[in-house]
């Protein structure tokens, strides 16, 4: 290997700092998740589209079905309550720094036969979060709503 | 249908950093290592070359575009697979196999040291319209996907957080025997249990810590491989799978790694995982992932593994290894090159080349990897010396 005078000095080695360009990039909601948003956004609500051939409802909505690929046209309230199936508690940010007070996050099922939504607890001790809490979405109020998955605040224990 | 053997392995060894070299000489190192261990010219004796990478964690874009010249590859065939190199390795096997090519070459790198926002990047990876606005509000270290899907798996089959930190001691013990492993050291299940949290129920310990590197395999036709080397490593099934894309959709299971495992069983005639297989190199840069692994690839039944692990069964003179090269959390987390690190560690034990962490009357091998967080993409691959 062409290494005969390597570099000997930590200091020696040259570098050059860049960034990726990624700042500002459009995302499209597409048909379902327009219809998503603006049922939150609006109204409040939560939908799922249903699959009736496999009798599973996607939350948030997708188009199609993952398990049989058909096209879902049938969109359903799932309400705003559902139960804990799994969750975590946040310590650290990105930068590794501790997050006060930490952050919890959970996977909620709405019902039998509906995919598991991630989102946020709050309004909840840590150390009382339990798989099988039943927790309800908090929404911002109507007014600060903006049709983004950011205007569920966070789900809490009932 | 040819067989296919590794004729050639080359690599660097596994560091934090790696400042005196750009990303290019870290590959051109492990390339000519490669090629002397194959007695090849690249220039005259390779038909294929594979590179397996991704832009963001590369820092260009287009990456597969700055792939030949570190390689030997200049205005010949070359493709990049934007995943991790298992994946790359299935689609060498797949040249070769169909009378394409005869020998091919599988390059798979990490210089991660020099992506300075790597936490940001894997925010990226999260679908930015459902996902990643949920961390991002409070800059939230997105391994917390790890530590929910740890949560499911512990909750669902009844593994401890013992068992899980047991993983990182017996895998920091095996790369002590590892001269490529950085992050070889003895340390205590307490130890692991008494780290901070990184999200609950995963510890800080529990994280592999990254490292840069290269591997590069050379591949061969059986009729070749047999010419060219004295100690062809034959690759008896090779298979991958993803899973839903979509944080909240999967299970408790890898279920990714079990049908990654099925295909490449069914391809090697493996019907009984637990007689056939000798030894297993599996991802684990969650230790829990470890456990979880093992369970896909059929060596344990589900929510057996951390019981059989703490029993002995997986350590280095147990009835069947799991790392013996310290896995991810022993020698690193190195990106797209996961897979091959861990496909190497089995090449070099298959030979009896793997020194003072040599396994006994090893025959057949299995690789297992995983794209890691947020993500369920794995590839599983067989290997067999055949006497």
């Amino acid at each position: 290997m062409a290494f005969f005078e390597p570099m000997q000095k930590a200091t020696e080695p040259r570098h050059w700092l860049g960034d990726m360009e990624a700042d500002h990039y459009f995302y499209g909601a597409g048909v379902m998740g327009q219809r998503f948003f603006e049922a939150l956004r609006d109204e409040g609500k939560l939908l799922g589209s249903r699959c009736e051939r496999c009798d599973w409802t996607y939350v948030p909505p997708r188009l199609y079905c993952e398990r049989c690929f058909a096209e879902l046209k049938e969109l359903r309230d799932v309400g705003l309550r559902g139960r804990v199936k799994a969750f975590t508690v946040v310590y650290v940010n990105k930068q590794g720094e501790p997050l006060d007070p930490p952050e919890v996050f959970a996977l909620i099922e709405f019902g039998p036969n509906i995919t598991p939504f991630l989102h946020k607890l709050g309004d909840a001790p840590p150390e009382r979060v339990h798989v099988g809490m039943v927790v309800e979405a908090v929404l911002k109020p109507p007014a600060e709503r903006e049709g983004k998955i950011t205007d569920i605040r966070y789900f809490r224990p009932i | 249908m040819r067989d296919v053997a590794i004729v050639g392995v080359g690599c660097t060894p596994f560091r934090p950093l790696t400042p005196e070299v750009n990303w290019k000489e870290l590959t051109f190192q492990a390339a000519v290592r490669a090629y002397e261990d194959a007695g090849i010219d690249p220039r005259r004796d390779v038909d294929s070359f594979i590179t397996c990478a991704e832009d963001f964690w590369e820092g260009f874009s287009i990456f597969d575009e700055f792939t030949p010249d570190q390689l030997g590859a200049v205005l010949r065939p070359m493709h990049t697979v934007t995943g991790d190199g298992l994946l790359g390795l299935a689609n060498a096997v797949m040249q070769i196999k169909t009378g394409l090519c005869d020998v091919v070459v599988v390059e798979a790198h990490s210089k991660i040291s020099e992506l300075l926002t790597f936490e940001h990047v894997v925010e990226l990876a999260f679908d930015s319209v459902y996902e990643a606005p949920l961390s991002r509000e409070r800059d939230v270290h997105p391994y917390y996907v790890a530590g929910l899907e740890m949560q499911l798996y512990l909750h669902e089959t009844g593994t401890t957080e013992e068992q899980c930190a047991a993983v990182v001691v017996q895998d920091k013990q095996n790369a002590l025997l590892n001269p490529l492993a950085p992050y070889g050291t003895r340390m205590s299940v307490d130890d692991v249990l008494g780290s901070p949290p990184l999200s609950d129920p995963l510890k800080r310990l529990e994280v592999a810590p990254r490292a840069d590197g290269c591997v590069v395999l050379v591949l061969a036709a059986g009729e070749i491989a047999e010419r060219l080397c004295e100690v062809p490593i034959y690759i008896e099934g090779i298979g991958w799978c993803s899973e839903s894309p979509w944080i909240a959709a999967r299970g408790a299971e890898a279920l990714y790694a079990k049908r990654a495992a099925q295909m490449a069983y069914e391809q090697a005639g493996i019907t009984n995982p637990l007689q056939q297989i000798d030894f297993a190199e599996v991802d684990d840069r969650f230790a829990f992932k470890l456990l979880q692994h093992v369970e896909a690839l059929g060596l344990a039944h589900p929510g057996q593994a951390g019981k059989l692990l703490l029993d002995g069964m997986f350590s280095r003179d147990g009835e069947l290894p799991v790392n013996p090269s310290g896995g991810c959390l022993g020698a690193g987390d190195l990106i797209e090159a996961g897979g091959l690190a861990r496909a190497l560690e089995v090449v070099l034990q298959l030979r009896g080349e793997a020194g003072a962490r040599q396994l006994p009357d090893v025959e057949t091998g299995v690789a297992l990897s995983w794209r890691g967080v947020p993500h369920g993409t794995g590839a599983v691959a067989v290997f067999r010396r055949r006497s």
